[in-house]
C-alpha cells in the first residue's frame, strides 16, 4: 500500500529540505521526496493525504517520558501513553525506568519491548536504571540490557549523590556508546523544596529548591563525564548556570547533550501563585531568568533536545495540598502546542530548529532510528498545522494523566496526523 | 512567557496579599465596634443566629482558635472545632475528604489553619462554605495580620508614614508576610531583621528593607513586632544556639531604647521569653502583647460577619 502526503511544508533537517514537497511511503518506508508529484506518477495509485498549508516533518521523537507500567498503571499504561505520544504527534518515545518494579535488568526491559509491540500506537524505546533499584549504590546490569534493547541509562528521578558510583556507570556505559541520563540536582540543597527558590517561593512561603541545586550537580556530573571520556545527557535543565556550564563543557569538547522541557521554556514560577498543583514539578518552573536562558540554549546550540517528560499522575495525587502534591504532569499531548505557541510564533524559534530539536536531535541522542525523510527511511512523520488554534481541555486526553498547568490555555500549533512505518496512527487529533 | 494559575476573587479572606485596602479598611472598622461588644456584660448578639461555623485545626493553636470561637459565639453563630487529631485526619482521611465532609453537613463557613502552604486556596476552589484562612504554613495569617494593624492603629492613630521593624524568624513566619503586605497597603515602612538564615531570599523585592543587625531596624521604630523563634528549627541548625541569638537578636531593654520612646512592642504569640523577648520588654508599658490578643476576638467577629453577611446587617449590631 501506498501513502502520497501531498502539497505539505517539508521541513527536514537532516536532509536540507524546507520547501512545499511530496513524500511518498511504500509499506513501512518512504521511498520518495519532491516536488510535483502526484498520484498518476506512482504505479499502483496511492492513498493521498493533502497537506496543503500543513507542515510534514520526520516524527517527533520524546527522549522523555514516564509511561508507568509496570506496576503504576492507575497512573498510565504503555497503551494509553503511546496513544498520547501519537495524538500529540510523536512517532516514538523513551519511557523511563522508574516502574514497578525499577526497569534494572534485562528481563524488564524485554518484557517493556514485547508489551509495546503489542499494544503501543509508536515506538517505544526503553531507558534502564543505572543502577540497580535506581538505589543510586550499586550498577545495575548494564550490558544484558543494552543487548536487549535499552537505549539509554537513568536513575532519573533521582540524583546519584555517590560520585564513585556515577563515576562508574559512565565509564562502564561508554563501552556500549550509550547515554547516561542524568537528574541533576543535589539532594541536600533541593531537600523538602516544593518550587522554585526566589520571590514568588518567599510571597508564598512555600519551601524552595534553588537553582543551585540544579548547577552544582551539573557541574559535578559534567567533570566525571570529562573524566570517563563518556556520553552525558543532562535531563529537564532549568536553571541558567547549568546552561552556561553544559555550554562551557561542549566548547572544549566534552560529550554533554541536555534536554528542556515545553514547561520550563514557556511558564515562570509566577504559575504557582493560587497554588494550582499542575504547576508543581521537577525541576521546578524558574523564574523569567533562567527561561531566558533556556531559550538562548536552545538557540545557539547548547540545549540539542526538547523532551517533555511526560509525568502522569493519579487524581488522588493532585488533588491535594501543593506541599504534599506528587511532581510532574502530562504532557505529551501539549508538548508540540505549547512549543509552537511560545517559540515559533514569538519568531524564537525556525520550524526547521523546532524539528531539529523535537526530531533529529534525540534520534541522534539515543541513537535510534528516526529523524529523517530521506529514502529508504523508516515512514515515522508528523504532519502538523502550526497556526491551528485550540483550548487544552484535559479531559480529552488519552493520557490517564488530566494535570496540566495548561488546561484551559489556547494554544497556536497542532499535530494532524501521525504516521508510524507507513500507517496513520492519528489522523484529525483522533488516533486510530 | 504563558501564565498559568490565577487567584480567583471570591469572599474568602485567604491572605492580605490579595485583600484590597477598601477591604481590609471595612474589617478595621467593624472591628472598633466588635470591640464594644467585648466589653459588655452581656455579649451575646444574634447578628449570625442560624449560622453554622467550623473551626477546622490542623495544627495546635489556642489564642486563633479560641477567639474565632469566642468571636462566633459572641455573634450568635454555632461554632463547632474540629482537631486533627480528633478527627479522621489519623485514619487517613485526605484533606479533601475532610472538606467535602464538613461541607455535607450544611456549614456556612471554615476558619482553618493547616500546615501546607495554600490550603486555604485549596479549600476555597473545593467548596462552598467562605474559607477563613486561620494560617497556612509560613503564608499567610491574615487575621493576624488585620489584628496587628488594629492594634497599631488604636496607639497610633495612622499608620502611614510609620517605621515597623518586625524580627526574627521572617523565613517561617506568615505572621511576617501578612503584617508586610497589610502594612505596606497602609504606607507603613518595613523594616526586617533576623539571621540571613532565617531571611527568605528576594524578600527585598516585597518591598521591605533588609537588616542583619537588629539594631539598626530598631533605632527610631515606632513599632517592634517580634515573632517568635520556632524551637523545632533549631534542629536544622539555622542558628547556632538560643543563647547565641538571644545575645544577638533578642529584644531587650537595651535595645529598646534605640526606638522612640513611645514605640510600641508586639509579638504574636506564644512568647519565648528571654529568647527573642526579654521578660521586663515583654511586660513594660511600651507593650501591646495582651491588646493583641483582644484586639484578635475583635477582628475575628468582624471578619466572620462581614463575610457571611456582607455586611449587610450592621444595624442589628448596634
Amino acid at each position: 500500500m501506498k501513502l502520497l502526503i501531498k502539497g505539505g511544508h517539508v521541513v527536514d533537517p537532516a536532509n536540507g529540505i524546507d520547501q512545499i514537497a511530496d513524500i511518498v511511503i511504500d509499506g513501512q518506508k518512504i521511498i520518495g521526496v519532491d516536488l510535483g508529484l502526484s498520484d498518476q506518477t506512482i504505479s499502483g495509485g496511492a492513498e493521498i493525504f493533502d497537506a496543503t498549508g500543513l507542515v510534514v516533518c520526520p516524527g517527533l521523537i520524546d527522549m522523555h517520558v514516564h509511561l508507568r507500567e509496570p506496576g503504576l498503571e492507575a497512573k498510565e499504561e504503555i497503551r494509553t501513553g503511546s496513544e498520547a505520544a501519537a495524538a500529540g504527534g510523536f512517532t516514538a518515545v523513551a519511557c523511563m525506568p522508574n516502574t514497578k518494579p525499577i526497569v534494572d535488568n534485562s528481563i524488564m526491559v524485554s518484557g517493556i519491548l514485547e508489551r509495546a509491540r503489542r499494544e503501543a500506537a509508536v515506538h517505544i524505546h526503553v531507558i534502564g536504571a543505572l543502577t540497580k533499584e535506581q538505589a543510586g549504590k550499586e550498577l545495575a546490569e548494564i550490558g544484558d540490557m543494552v543487548q536487549n534493547g535499552a537505549v539509554a541509562l537513568s536513575d532519573d528521578g533521582h540524583f546519584v549523590e555517590d560520585a564513585r558510583v556515577f563515576q562508574t556507570g559512565l565509564s562502564y556505559a561508554s563501552m556500549f556508546d550509550i547515554p547516561v541520563i542524568s537528574h541533576a540536582e543535589e539532594e541536600s540543597l533541593a531537600g523538602e523544596g516544593c518550587m522554585h527558590e526566589g520571590l514568588v517561593s518567599t510571597i508564598l512561603g512555600v519551601k524552595g529548591r534553588p537553582a543551585v541545586a540544579e548547577e552544582i550537580a551539573v557541574a559535578r556530573d559534567i567533570l566525571l563525564a570529562e573524566y570517563a571520556k563518556a556520553r552525558l545527557h543532562i535531563a529537564h535543565v532549568s536553571a541558567a548556570g547549568a546552561v552556561e556550564l553544559i555550554r562551557q563543557a561542549k566548547r572544549r569538547g566534552v560529550k554533554v547533550t541536555a534536554e528542556a522541557t515545553p514547561h520550563h521554556l514557556s511558564l515562570t514560577d509566577e504559575a504557582v501563585y493560587g497554588f494550582n498543583t499542575a504547576t508543581k514539578v521537577n525541576p521546578p518552573l524558574r523564574s523569567a531568568d533562567h527561561v531566558r536562558s533556556l531559550i538562548d540554549g536552545l538557540k545557539d546550540g547548547t540545549i540539542d533536545a526538547i523532551a517533555c517528560d511526560h509525568a502522569p499522575h493519579a487524581p488522588e495525587e493532585k488533588d491535594v495540598e501543593y506541599r504534599i502534591a506528587a511532581n510532574g504532569f502530562t504532557g505529551l499531548e501539549t508538548s508540540l502546542g505549547v512549543i509552537l505557541t511560545a517559540l515559533y510564533h514569538s519568531k524564537e524559534l525556525t520550524l526547521n530548529q523546532i524539528v531539529q530539536l523535537m526530531s533529529v536531535s534525540p534520534a541522534a541522542i539515543l541513537g535510534v532510528t528516526g529523524g529523517s525523510l530521506a529514502p529508504g527511511a523508516t515512514a515515522d512523520i508528523t504532519v502538523f498545522d502550526p497556526d491551528k488554534e485550540w483550548i487544552v481541555d484535559s479531559k480529552h486526553f488519552y493520557s490517564k494523566g488530566k494535570s496540566t498547568p495548561f488546561d484551559g490555555k489556547t494554544l497556536k500549533g497542532k499535530a494532524v496526523a501521525t504516521v508510524v512505518a507507513g500507517q496513520f496512527v492519528m489522523k484529525n487529533g483522533e488516533v486510530l | 512567557m504563558m501564565n498559568a494559575g490565577a487567584t480567583p476573587k471570591t469572599n474568602h479572606l485567604l491572605g492580605l496579599r490579595e485583600t484590597d485596602v477598601s477591604r481590609i479598611t471595612d474589617i478595621l472598622d467593624t472591628a472598633r465596634e466588635m470591640k464594644n461588644i467585648i466589653n459588655r456584660d452581656i455579649k451575646k448578639l444574634p447578628t449570625l443566629r442560624g449560622r453554622a461555623i467550623v473551626t477546622l485545626f490542623f495544627e495546635p493553636s489556642t489564642r486563633t482558635r479560641t477567639s474565632f470561637e469566642l468571636a462566633g459565639k459572641y455573634l450568635g453563630a454555632d461554632v463547632v472545632n474540629i482537631t486533627a487529631a480528633a478527627s479522621s485526619v489519623v485514619k487517613g482521611e485526605s484533606l479533601r475528604d475532610t472538606l467535602l465532609t464538613v461541607e455535607a453537613m450544611g456549614v456556612d463557613a471554615i476558619v482553618m489553619r493547616h500546615s501546607a502552604e495554600g490550603a486555604a486556596h485549596f479549600a476555597s476552589q473545593l467548596v462552598k462554605p467562605v474559607i477563613i484562612n486561620a494560617g497556612d504554613g509560613a503564608h499567610e495569617h491574615p487575621t493576624q495580620g488585620l489584628l496587628d494593624l488594629f492594634t497599631i492603629r488604636e496607639r497610633k492613630q495612622n499608620l502611614s508614614g510609620l517605621k515597623v521593624a518586625i524580627l526574627g524568624d521572617i523565613l517561617h513566619s506568615r505572621v511576617a508576610r501578612s503584617n508586610i503586605w497589610g502594612l505596606q497597603k497602609f504606607g507603613a515602612e518595613v523594616h526586617v531583621a533576623g539571621p540571613t538564615t532565617l531571611m527568605p531570599v528576594d524578600i527585598e523585592k516585597m518591598g521591605v528593607i533588609v537588616h542583619h543587625r537588629v539594631e539598626d531596624a530598631i533605632t527610631d521604630a515606632d513599632v517592634i513586632n517580634v515573632l517568635r523563634i520556632q524551637k523545632e528549627r533549631q534542629e536544622k541548625g539555622l542558628f547556632p544556639t538560643a543563647r547565641e541569638y538571644a545575645r544577638i537578636f533578642g529584644v531587650n531593654a537595651k535595645r529598646l531604647a534605640l526606638a522612640k520612646p513611645d514605640a510600641m512592642i508586639m509579638h504574636p504569640g506564644p512568647m519565648n521569653r528571654g529568647l527573642e523577648i526579654s521578660h521586663d520588654v515583654a511586660y513594660s508599658n511600651q507593650s501591646s502583647i495582651q491588646e493583641q490578643v483582644q484586639n484578635g476576638v475583635a477582628i475575628r467577629m468582624a471578619t466572620l460577619f462581614l463575610t457571611l453577611t456582607g455586611g449587610k446587617t450592621l444595624e442589628t449590631i448596634n
